[in-house]
């Protein structure tokens, strides 16, 4: 999000924008890393039960999160125009879970949607906390095609680090002090 | 019924809960993460070295979903023989435990942990393939669960015999 931490609230949603997924794109993608004959093979794929060539869902997914990336940039790049300063996103430390509902064929144009579920202070990163959301996308039909509960770091705007915290956030920054705190 | 494409393929029956497939390894090159990141995931933490050396990871980093993609590609080839897979259903507790850093060699392991049919679906069964992707130096640094349908190839017969796994 483009929001701070602080600012986020449950069911706030953002849409990423449509995606027309083309047979040769779909090939590409599948040739290099799912490479099964229903995802590769306009011809073959007639004898699947999907009678026909369907998208990697995890070419779904990636296409989401590229929309997401792309959205949230356009959104930062507004706010900077207007001379606010907007939240910092961090990675993702997983996703919860992931469903492919309907075949994603060629010419399908999928939409997709993000909506924030919860969040939470992250116990393990001081100043960060923890989003969740779900990620929703539907074709040209209205059909829902794809679902994933990602979670993804975002940063505290007014984060004040307890002493000990301050110390700890300064030591990682000597290799030294690093390593002796590992231990 | 029975699909000419697959016949030689891998079905429900020739697989066993606690089979496991060694991945074998991969490099992911710096080149690797900026092309797939240039795709898929253009945050500067994967693309530009600054950006990355300032960010929470400290340098660059293979987009989490190029660690799932190379996961995905890496069973596909290493199984022994093609899987008769009718279409993934879902993916469960992916986590990105470490980053996967540029020139990282991942490999890792997939392990059969569930084998069930259901009745009202006798052409196929379920397989959940879990999915531990480490690093060079042995840690986790990617897993998760998919689950994904796959041709029974006797689907009269077995519905009996798998019982305890019917659901």
């Amino acid at each position: 999000m483009t929001m701070w931490f602080e600012d986020i609230n449950d069911g706030d949603s953002m849409e990423l924008g449509q995606y027309c997924f083309t047979q040769e794109e779909i090939i590409k993608y599948n040739k290099e890393y799912d490479n099964q004959y229903f995802h590769t093979d306009p011809e073959l794929a007639k004898y699947s039960h999907f009678g026909g060539i369907i998208a990697s869902g995890w070419h779904t997914a990636c296409v989401g999160h590229r929309l997401m990336v792309d959205e949230i940039k356009n959104r930062e790049e507004a706010m900077v125009a207007e001379g606010m300063i907007p939240g910092v996103s961090g990675p993702s430390p997983g996703i919860k879970k992931m469903t492919f509902m309907q075949a994603v064929r060629p010419e399908d144009c999928i939409s997709y949607k993000l909506i924030v579920t919860s969040k939470r202070a992250s116990a393990s990163l001081p100043g960060w906390g923890l989003l969740f959301s779900t990620i929703i996308a539907t074709n040209q039909k209205g059909k829902q095609v794809f679902q994933s509960d990602v979670a993804s770091f975002s940063k505290m705007r007014d984060f004040k680090p307890t002493i000990k915290q301050r110390f700890a956030m300064w030591a990682v920054k000597i290799p030294l002090l690093k390593k002796l705190m590992k231990k | 019924m029975s699909n000419p494409i697959t016949k030689d393929f891998l079905h429900f029956e020739d697989l066993h809960v606690g089979q496991q497939v060694d991945l074998g390894k991969t490099k992911v090159t710096k080149s690797m993460i900026k092309t797939f990141a240039l795709e898929f995931d253009p945050l500067p933490f994967h693309i530009d070295e600054k950006a990355a050396k300032a960010s929470l990871l400290g340098g660059i980093a293979a987009s989490g979903y190029q660690t799932g993609a190379i996961a995905i590609k890496m069973a596909l080839k290493n199984f022994p023989g093609t899987l008769a897979s009718a279409g993934g259903m879902s993916i469960t507790d992916l986590k990105w435990k470490r980053p996967v850093m540029a020139n990282d060699i991942i490999g890792g392991t997939v392990t059969i942990t569930l084998l069930k049919r259901a009745r009202s679906k006798p052409q196929w069964g379920i397989v959940n393939l879990d999915f531990d992707i480490k690093n060079q130096k042995n840690q986790t640094v990617m897993i998760m669960t998919l689950n994904n349908l796959i041709d029974v190839r006797n689907p009269e017969i077995g519905l009996e015999r798998h019982h305890d796994h019917v659901v």
